[in-house]
Formats: C-alpha cells, structure tokens, sequence
C-alpha cells in the first residue's frame, strides 16, 4: 500500500501536476495581496478613533470579505486538484493498459485502491494547507482576521475536508465511467453542487416570497445533497467568523458580501451526511474495483 | 507434490457482446512450454487475463500450482506480459522494473542486484536510466518481459511477447525462451508468431470461437508423415510410375524442367527408407542433386484446422 502512495506522489510530481498548481497559487497569492492591500487600505473617516469599536467593527468585516474571496478561489482551486488528479485513476489507467501490468502482482486489490486514494488525498491536504496558511497570513497582513486557535483548526479540517470528499467521488466515478467521461461527470457534480449553493445565496440575499423561495430551497438542497463540497465550503467560513459567537454583530444573512456571502449555514447533521456520503462512495467503490475485469 | 502447474476445469467467461471463452479446462505440466494459439478474437487473451485474475471467470475453476487463479497466493508465482499494455510514461526502465520487483514483496538487497541483471538479460543495459515515455514500441515490450520475469517466477505467461519487436529482438526473444525453458520455467505462450511456437512449445491447443477445437504435442502435429524432397536430373515421366511401383511408397512430381531436373516429393512409413529410394534413383540413370527432409509447418497444421469454420475475428 505505501509503494503505491509513494508511486502516486512520484506521478504527481514528475507529471509536475503539483509544481504547475504551485506556480498558478503563487501567481494567485500575488495578485490576491494586491486585492487584500486595496480593500484593506479604505480607511473610515478621521472622525473615529483608530481603537474604536467602529474601525474595529470595519476592519474585521474588511477582513472577513478579502478572506471570503480568497476562500472563493481556493475552494476552486482545491477542488480542481482534487478532481483532475484523480478522475481518470482507474479507467485511464486500464485505457492506457497500465493495470494490466500491475494488478497481476501479489497485491491485494483493496490495497491499490487505498494507496493511490492515501497518495492523492495526503498531497491535496497538504496544498490546501499551504493555500489556507498563505489566505489567512495575507488577509491577516491587510485586515483583521479571527485569531482563535480552536476556529482556525476547525475551519481548516472542513476547508480540506473537500480534498478526501471529491477524490473519494472522483475514485468512484472511475471505476464506472470512462476517463473523460468521468471528468466531464464529476466537473458537472461538483458544478451542480457550487450551483446549489449559489442559489440559496441568491435566494437568501434578495428575501423572496415563501412560497417562491421554497421550490428553490428544495432544488439548491438537492444539489447539496448530490455534492456537498460548496456546504463545506460555507461551514468552514462560519466556523472560521465564529459566526455562533458573534451574537449577531456580523450576521450571515443580509451581508453586503454578495456572491461571497455564505447564504445558509449547514448544520452539523449535514457535516455527519458529508461523513457518510463520503464513507459510503470509498466502500463501494473499493468493492467495485475489487470487482472489476481489466 | 502436484506435477501440474496449471489447471482450469470448464473455464468460463461469458461478455454480454457474446464473446469470451467457454468451458476451456487444459493441463500444463511444471517445466513444460504450453502454446495457446487461435485466430483473433478467439478468446486467448481472456483465458490468460483470468489465469493472471485480471478477470473473474463466469463458471468453472482454475488453479496455479494448486492455488486458486486470482488469489495472492498464484499471483506470487506467475509472471505476465499483456497483450496490450504501456509503463508509466513518467518513471523510468528501472524504476518500472523496481516498482514490480517492490510489488511482488522482494528484498531490497536482492531487488539491487536482480534489476540491472534482468535489465540486462531483456537487452535493455543502461537505457533503463531513461523515461519509459523515450522507449520505442520493441524497447517498452522488452521493459515488459524484464517485469515478467522480476520475480524469476515459476510459470511465465507470455501474451505475444515478439509482437513489437524487429527481427533481431524476436530471435533475442527466442533465446530468451529456450533458456528459460532450460531453466525449468513454464511457459504459457499466446502468440501468433507459429515458428516461435513451434521451436519453444511442447504442446499447443488451438482455441476457436471461445472453445478448444484441438490441442496436442506439438511433436505429433509436426511428425504426422515422414515427407522428404529430392532433385533430380535426367528425369522422364515414364519413370515416376516406375518409382512408385518398385517403391511402394507415394511419389509426386511436384515440377520438372525442360533440360530433364525435376523435383519430387516422396512420403515414406520410416527415415532409414530414403537411403534405398535414393540408390534406386541412382540406379536408372538420374543424378541426385539435393535430398532433404520437409516438415509439416505448424502453419499448415493451424490453417487446415481453422480454415471453413467462422471465427469472431472476421466478425
């Protein structure tokens, strides 16, 4: 099992997956300090003290919004590594007669399939500490940002949580579909579930009639249901605003955060359906391609 | 201990396009170079993949050495090079070879010294330090047969091994066979090459629309009539009949020349009889120019068997 964690990091890198994806985070964290250093830079009027509770109030809402858009990308991003590194795993590699050559060795089935998931789910999880890190020191350089140990460590463990979720998905999907089949499923999935979310932020922003809001809230719960990775997402910026502790001073709903805005928090019931959902696809897709003829 | 290294009882795997093989149960001896042969789509490659459990038979057993096809136990014995296979395009010749020599659980000081020593024996040598993404099509099938044969395992199977290769690599290939054949390795040769069957194989059987149609040693597919072919000069065709006669044996014309040379092919119950048919061509006045033994080609052997009966090849 390590040999073919240690096989999947050695793709990930000779292939220079993980060195093109740390160019383009590099390039990005460039152009998000300049984005950071402009919103931070907006001063309220002299009239305030500097230590007053207003600029404090301003600062930590500045923070919050350059955080918000940073997270937006970085959910992206992390997403996009997650799904491309992984999506054509087991059928590109039959396509390609790969596995013809490996899977007649002594190894158990289940073994391979747990390695390259550890190989893929370990590189994604340290990237997306990397990029949590590089967000939260920026923004922390320009603006406020919640310092609470035990916050930082939650949203972290839901920020990176998407990488295991979507790899598990994108695993599964390769033992069903083929390599760009699997691709085009799983950009769509992840797709629909960014959609669902979007929608409740819509619909929780412009206050819609009850009755109109409804069938909106089922389709958007739906596609969370299908793909909670943009769930997650909005989770780990609560637990990152310690949104429970703020008494209502910054209240998710009627932000002027726009898009960024993070619309319904899930609750931790969905957290546990996120647990499940994800424990259920790796089983079944282990048994599948314990099972599979190559 | 069990003299048998392969056994499938009614192997059977049955696709949904109707393809695959049926109920194929065949016996390989420990040491013995078995040849699997067929037209294509016959099924052969099926048959292997479920001998090496890269696909799950519908009905019937099979086992490697008295273990389960499949099973981590077989596995550990075999060695196989696909059909249709590629290496990872980012590792290189020997980190491939390492990676199946760490697979299949070898000792790190061993795996030292096996990996440039079977690198070596593939005719590979030093272009093992080169990206698998820089191998010709011969250079990647050779990187297969130095996997297969990482773990110097007891049973090889071999899914047309010189299928890439030029002339010279299909005679490396060869040697390569005999010598481990020599070394008491047994062989499962799919291939479509029928001279490197005929000159490594002990036994054949010949697989047709997912069944085996015939099968044998090859030796007796070979030696079915003892055939010999003679030119000869001053021949007259009044005296073919009289060949024949005196003989008894069956003598045919099979071409003659103006200036009187012709040639003969003559069928004969032993080998010793060729000297006295050779006195009495001397004997009527013709000059014997060339005397030599023709083989039944396997070839000839396949064709006739397969020849009037659909295969799914052609399908």
């Amino acid at each position: 099992m390590m040999i073919i964690m240690g096989m999947t990091w050695k793709e990930m890198m000779r292939k220079r997956v993980m060195l093109l994806t740390l160019i383009m985070t590099v390039i990005f964290l460039i152009a998000f300090w300049f984005i950071a250093k402009t919103i931070g830079g907006i001063h309220l009027t002299s009239r305030f003290d500097p230590n007053s509770t207003e600029v404090l109030i301003d600062r930590f809402m500045r923070g919050s919004f350059i955080l918000m858009l940073g997270f937006f990308f970085g959910a992206f991003v992390v997403a996009f590594l997650s799904i491309f590194s992984s999506f054509a795993v087991i059928s590109g590699e039959a396509e390609q007669g790969v596995m013809q050559s490996l899977l007649p060795r002594p190894l158990p089935r289940w073994k391979w399939y747990l390695g390259r998931w550890l190989g893929y789910v370990t590189l994604g999880m340290l990237y997306a500490l990397i990029l949590f890190i590089a967000i939260l020191l920026i923004t922390n350089a320009q603006a406020t940002i919640p310092k609470d140990p035990a916050s930082l460590i939650k949203s972290f463990l839901l920020f990176a949580s998407v990488v295991p979720l979507l790899i598990t998905a994108s695993m599964w999907g390769s033992g069903f579909f083929s390599a760009v089949g699997n691709g085009v499923f799983m950009t769509m999935l992840y797709g629909a579930g960014w959609l669902g979310g979007m929608i409740e932020k819509v619909s929780s922003t412009i206050r819609l009639d009850a009755a109109l809001a409804q069938p909106l809230n089922n389709i958007s719960g739906i596609m969370s249901l299908l793909m909670p990775a943009d769930a997650l997402q909005r989770k780990m910026l609560a637990e990152l605003f310690s949104f429970k502790d703020l008494g209502g001073l910054m209240s998710s709903q009627n932000s002027p955060l726009g898009m960024f805005d993070m619309g319904q928090i899930p609750s931790s019931t969905f957290i546990m359906y996120t647990v499940i959902y994800t424990l259920v696809l790796f089983v079944w897709g282990m048994r599948r391609f314990g099972k599979k003829d190559f | 201990m069990s003299s048998i290294a392969i056994a499938t009882d009614g192997l059977t795997k049955e696709f949904h396009n109707g393809r695959g093989c049926r109920d194929v149960s065949i016996q390989v001896g420990k040491g013995e170079a078995f040849g699997f042969l067929g037209p294509n789509g016959a099924g052969k490659s099926t048959f292997v993949k479920m001998l090496v459990g890269l696909i799950a038979p519908t009905d019937g057993q099979g086992f490697i050495l008295g273990e389960p096809i499949g099973s981590i136990e077989a596995k550990r014995s075999i060695g196989y090079l696909p059909e249709l296979y590629r290496y990872q395009e980012w590792l290189t010749g020997e980190e491939v070879v390492r990676l199946h020599a760490q697979l299949c659980g070898m000792d790190r000081q061993v795996m030292k010294q096996r990996v440039p020593q079977v690198l070596e024996e593939v005719g590979i040598g030093l272009r093992g330090k080169d990206r698998v993404k820089h191998y010709s099509k011969g250079m990647q099938q050779r990187l297969g047969i130095a996997c297969a044969l990482i773990n110097d395992p007891d049973i090889v199977f071999l899914d047309e091994p010189s299928s890439a290769l030029d002339p010279i690599g299909r005679q490396e290939v060869r040697s390569l066979l005999a010598k481990l054949k020599a070394e008491g390795k047994t062989i499962f040769l799919n291939s479509h090459l029928l001279e490197d069957v005929e000159v490594i194989c002990d036994r054949i059987a010949l697989l047709n629309d997912g069944q085996i149609l015939r099968s044998g040693h090859v030796s007796d597919v070979l030696q079915t009539k003892i055939c010999w072919q003679l030119k000869v000069g001053g021949f007259s065709p009044f005296l073919l009949s009289w060949l024949r006669d005196t003989s008894g044996f069956q003598v045919t014309l099979m071409s003659q020349e103006a200036d009187g040379t012709a040639w003969l092919e003559v069928v004969m119950e032993h080998e010793e009889q060729v000297g006295w048919f050779n006195t009495l061509i001397i004997g009527q006045g013709m000059t014997l120019y060339e005397v030599s033994r023709k083989k039944e080609r396997l070839e000839k052997w396949f064709m006739s068997a397969v020849s009037g009966l659909s295969h799914r090849g052609e399908r």
